[in-house]
């Protein structure tokens, strides 16, 4: 190890001589700081203590640029210190003799490969979710923090119109369905989906992407006393409270920042598969109920139902 | 999302009642307070009769204290109109076209149960001052299409009826996919009555 850290290069008797070279600087300058603190000394005339305090300053002078420049002529024999290390200056810690007491370097080293490795699996992982990016968890592990912010305003300030467009065509996908498309409060649309003689939903759009749903029976209630749409209130029925649950999770499922079209649609798809929501039976244990409710949960992927305790 | 159950069983009627009351418990129910229908028979009057050459109708004029404010009047096949409570101060007015059969009068009275979203009432058919058998009735509230949650109702039904439970309503039959109203669970009542009214002329073994 030593002799990696002190190179060929380097002159160990030019090494010495530098270490006395600064000796004497330091001396030299000392000696002129000295002789401007004392300033003049008593002479018998103005004209020799002048003359004497000048010469006495200009010699001490001397020497400092005479030690300053034989420095310099040392520095260079002695060489530059290797950078090569691959650790820098950490590498000097491997110089310890005492290894036992002070096992540093070789703790450094552990943690540095540590480091190492937690940084190349990182990538990996980071890489491996960045293809699902359906997931809005993914999504923010994936794209930088800053840069979320940017992308947001271009699928947040989305004209209108091409909301009603785009609820417009969903509508028209599924005959079962009807999508009705109201603004109580300005740009925000409210969406009151109505799936057979099953259900009603209430959802709550920004721009494209639905901030809240609440789902209540056919026969329930949607609207407040002045006529408004009931965001607020949930369900009276304990299955549709149920179902109201999962919708939300599904909200956070279909996630898709780029495409906010696709996250409504898929969403929208989902809920139709509650059209059967008291025909079809659980597609684990066959049966209709489980504590009084039906299967209210629907797979994301294939739409399948379950109950909420036979999902996994 | 109603349906009629006449339980007639080798006990008599106030055990099979608290057998069955029971069993809603063990399963998680929870009392509600008590229920209440009934069912007055009037016969079309004979003036009537002659001048417009039909056979003798019967009108039923029902109460159901899940509808307080309601009084519901059916034809054995016909209409089925839902009127005012008052209604039935009209049928006295009536009384030359309509009369009462007083002896023909019989109700159901019971516990209502709550288990979910299931609606579930327990009763006692008596007629005058005997019990007659035992009415059942399901209700499954967020379901509006009663032929869409039949099997989940049916599935219910055997966890507490075993055996017993019954097979699709003709209510339903023809309904389609209508929406369920009050009116089918009075034509329920109604038909469950008519048949324990035949019982009687038949005793069935095992009533007392």
């Amino acid at each position: 190890m030593a002799d990696g850290v002190l190179s060929p290069g380097v002159n160990l008797e030019a090494f010495s001589q530098a270490i006395s070279a600064i000796q004497a600087l330091r001396s030299s300058v000392t000696r002129v700081f000295d002789c401007l603190k004392d300033g003049m000394r008593n002479k018998e005339t103005l004209e020799g203590r002048e003359k004497g305090f000048v010469a006495a300053f200009q010699e001490s002078l001397h020497s400092v640029s005479r030690d300053l420049g034989e420095l310099e002529r040392l520095s260079n024999l002695v060489g530059k210190p290797s950078e090569n290390h691959p650790l820098h200056n950490s590498g000097l810690l491997s110089l310890d003799p005492v290894q036992d007491k002070t096992p540093l370097y070789s703790q450094l080293l552990q943690a540095y490969k540590w480091s190492n490795k937690l940084q190349y699996h990182a990538g990996l992982a980071s890489g491996l979710l960045n293809q699902q990016s359906l997931k809005r968890s993914a999504n923010q592990m994936g794209v930088s923090a800053k840069r979320r912010p940017k992308a947001q305003p271009t699928t947040l300030v989305l004209p209108p119109q091409y909301v009603d467009d785009v609820i417009n065509r969903i509508d028209r996908m599924f005959p079962e369905m009807s999508i009705q498309l109201s603004r109580p409060n300005g740009t925000s649309a409210m969406l009151l989906v109505t799936l057979g003689k099953v259900l009603k939903v209430i959802v709550v759009m920004r721009s494209l992407f639905i901030d809240r749903t609440i789902v209540k029976g056919y026969n329930e209630n949607v609207y407040t006393e002045d006529g408004k749409l009931d965001i607020w209130s949930k369900s009276n029925y304990q299955v549709f409270q149920k179902v109201t649950d999962h919708a939300t999770t599904a909200l956070l499922h279909y996630q898709l920042p780029q495409m906010p079209d696709v996250v409504v649609r898929s969403f929208m798809t989902w809920l139709r598969s509650y059209i059967k929501l008291f025909q079809a039976p659980c597609q684990r244990c066959g049966k209709f109920l489980q504590d009084g409710l039906p299967p209210t949960w629907r797979d994301f992927r294939t739409l399948e139902a379950f109950h909420d305790t036979c999902r996994q | 999302n109603v349906s009629q159950v006449p339980v007639a069983e080798g006990k008599s009627v106030q055990q099979t009642v608290e057998l069955l009351t029971r069993k809603l418990e063990v399963l998680g129910a929870e009392k509600q307070g008590t229920f209440c229908v009934d069912c007055e028979t009037y016969h079309t009057a004979a003036a009537t009769i002659g001048t417009q050459g039909q056979t003798g109708k019967l009108m039923y004029v029902m109460h159901n204290s899940e509808y307080p404010l309601s009084c519901f009047a059916l034809f054995e096949s016909g209409p089925c109109l839902i009127a005012d409570a008052n209604f039935d101060i009209l049928m006295v007015k009536l009384k030359g076209f309509f009369q009462n059969a007083k002896a023909n009068k019989i109700e159901t009275r019971g516990t209502r149960y709550q288990y979910c979203d299931f609606l579930v009432k327990v009763g006692t058919v008596t007629m005058g001052p005997s019990a007659r058998g035992i009415s059942v009735e399901v209700e499954y509230c967020p379901c509006v299409i009663a032929n869409d949650c039949w099997s989940l109702l049916m599935e219910f039904m055997q966890s507490f009826m075993g055996s017993h439970a019954p097979g699709l309503p003709s209510v339903f039959g023809t309904k389609h996919d209508s929406i369920y109203s009050p009116s089918d669970t009075m034509v329920q009542y109604m038909e469950l009555f008519n048949k324990i009214r035949k019982q009687q002329q038949v005793p069935v073994a095992g009533m007392r």
